[in-house]
């Protein structure tokens, strides 16, 4: 009896302060309105063939960064002696490897909780002074497929609420990186002091771990984190993580993607900016002339194989093609400016028409269109020099 | 053959009576049963033929009792034509798997007659091993 009453006294408390977190939340709501929601179901549209390749083109694929050292117990180095067929197929296969690393998190809609009745039995109101929670553990069974049941103590037999399911899925059978209570990082005072320190990938990371893509708070959190990267501009950050692609989506959904359009134009990732530009258009139905551009960068553009690029890069084998030596002086190639070429009316048409930071944007591709510039009348010059054509 | 997790290493004999029953594990003062698999005869701390659920007769910290059932099997048991002790058929008709078990109507009625004289919430556990 004594145990049961510090059980209740546990109660209150924790009811207390899910009143109080409920008081605050409606007292700042100069920052709650502002979150960024979906208001439709995103899915058929995040994933679509044609969008999911522009943002996965988007996104970009850096070894240094999907490779990078991270802090794992085990940083150990395997050296063997492979032939240059050997050597080929395993850089194909690292590669395989990064690309799995960028799959993105879905974007999905937000579930909704509902109550879902199976019985209400008025003969058994009472029958216990607590409540009954019945997970079903068979072996083998998809986590959507298992069924948490609630017995309550007036003898409704209802499905448990999402939290309840999501508890039990954890206790009976544990994800690892998840925890059953919520990490204190993700309450609203820690979360800001993550956003502050500039912590994204911390925090997305941990996020989709903790999360389930269809839970509110996976949407909450993550329209935060995308909207203080909107304000800091850090996106470089996110560049080649799987969040990269989400992100972009958020801001072309949301119709806010000067900033990154700014970012992308600025680096000189012409082609990014185009694409950006034509997944505006492609969500919000603007302007069906967009197809045309992303065709013609198809057409354009090289396939190449990335791995055998890479080993090459890795061999440093003394290049014979004074070619390619320009190239790697310069930065860029042949079809590299026929690209710009490509991309910079298309960016253009887009600023001059729908931007909302309209001087910044038209200063920068200003900028990046007089170095482009300067560096192809570099490339022809010491083409000719060289005697290629 | 490898075995389910589940299974436990008690022998199995065709024609013995088996029954689902509790078995208490835990400690003192704080107990936790097993839902599991046994021969009638036998005594709850001999090894079991399976084991097919949990149950936690302590509230936690959210004031909910947990209980585990592996439904497929006990199915699957129950069609073997094991036996059922009261204590497992009342979890079970709580849980919405078996019609709800007299003693459970039993309890209710008793703790809302109890409540109606002197006001006081002072129920026995509903389930009691």
């Amino acid at each position: 009896m004594f145990l049961r009453q510090i059980y209740n006294y546990a109660n209150l408390r924790a009811s207390f302060h899910a009143l109080q977190r409920a008081a605050s939340s409606t007292g700042n709501t100069g920052t709650a309105s502002a979150t960024l929601l979906y208001n439709r179901d995103p899915q058929p549209r995040f994933t679509d063939p044609e969008t999911q390749k522009l943002l996965q083109s988007m996104t970009q694929l850096q070894l240094e960064k999907i490779f990078q050292k991270t802090t794992v117990p085990d940083n150990s180095v395997d050296y063997k002696l492979m032939t240059m067929d050997m050597l080929e197929d395993e850089f194909r296969k690292s590669i395989e490897r990064a690309k799995n690393r960028l799959q993105m998190p879905p974007v999905v809609q937000m579930k909704k909780d509902e109550r879902r009745i199976i019985s209400n039995d008025s003969a058994l109101s009472g029958f216990s002074d607590t409540k009954y929670v019945i997970t079903d553990i068979t072996y083998g069974l998809r986590q959507t497929e298992r069924k948490v049941v609630v017995r309550q103590t007036d003898g409704t037999l209802e499905h448990a609420p999402m939290e309840i399911t999501k508890r039990m899925h954890q206790l009976y059978f544990p994800l690892t990186g998840r925890s059953i209570r919520t990490p204190r990082m993700f309450a609203d005072e820690h979360l800001q002091r993550c956003l502050d320190e500039q912590k994204y990938l911390f925090i997305l990371n941990r996020m989709v771990v903790q999360f389930d893509p269809f839970e509110p708070e996976f949407h909450t959190i993550s329209s935060r984190v995308y909207q203080h990267i909107n304000e800091t501009k850090q996106f470089d950050i996110l560049r080649s993580t799987r969040h990269f692609g989400p992100m972009t989506f958020f801001f072309a959904w949301h119709r806010c993607i000067d900033d990154l359009l700014y970012d992308m134009v600025r680096r000189d990732y012409l082609q990014n900016a185009a694409e950006l530009i034509a997944l505006l258009y492609k969500l919000h139905d603007m302007e069906p002339n967009y197809k045309n551009i992303l065709k013609q960068i198809d057409e354009i553009k090289p396939k190449e194989d990335l791995a055998l690029k890479e080993l090459e890069k890795a061999l440093k084998r003394a290049s014979s093609d004074v070619k390619e030596d320009i190239q790697s002086a310069i930065g860029k190639t042949q079809v590299d400016f026929e690209l710009d070429d490509l991309c910079l009316p298309f960016i253009e048409d887009y600023i001059s028409k729908h931007a909302l930071k309209k001087v910044q944007l038209e200063l920068a591709t200003q900028t990046i269109k007089e170095i482009n510039a300067e560096k192809r009348q570099l490339f022809e010059g010491i083409s000719k020099a060289h005697g290629v054509a | 053959m490898s075995l389910s997790p589940s299974s436990g290493i008690g022998r199995y004999y065709k024609h013995s009576a088996k029954i689902i029953r509790f078995v208490r594990l835990g400690c003192t003062n704080r107990p936790f049963y097993h839902v599991v698999v046994m021969e009638r005869r036998k005594n709850q701390h001999q090894p079991v033929i399976e084991q097919v659920g949990t149950y936690d007769p302590m509230p936690n910290q959210k004031n909910e009792r947990l209980v585990s059932f592996n439904f497929e099997r006990i199915r699957y048991w129950l069609g073997r034509g094991a036996h059922l002790s009261t204590p497992t058929a009342e979890l079970l008709g709580i849980a919405g798997f078996l019609p709800i078990h007299p003693r459970t109507y039993m309890t209710a009625w008793r703790n809302r007659q109890k409540v109606a004289e002197d006001g006081t919430i002072e129920a026995k556990d509903p389930v009691e091993a």
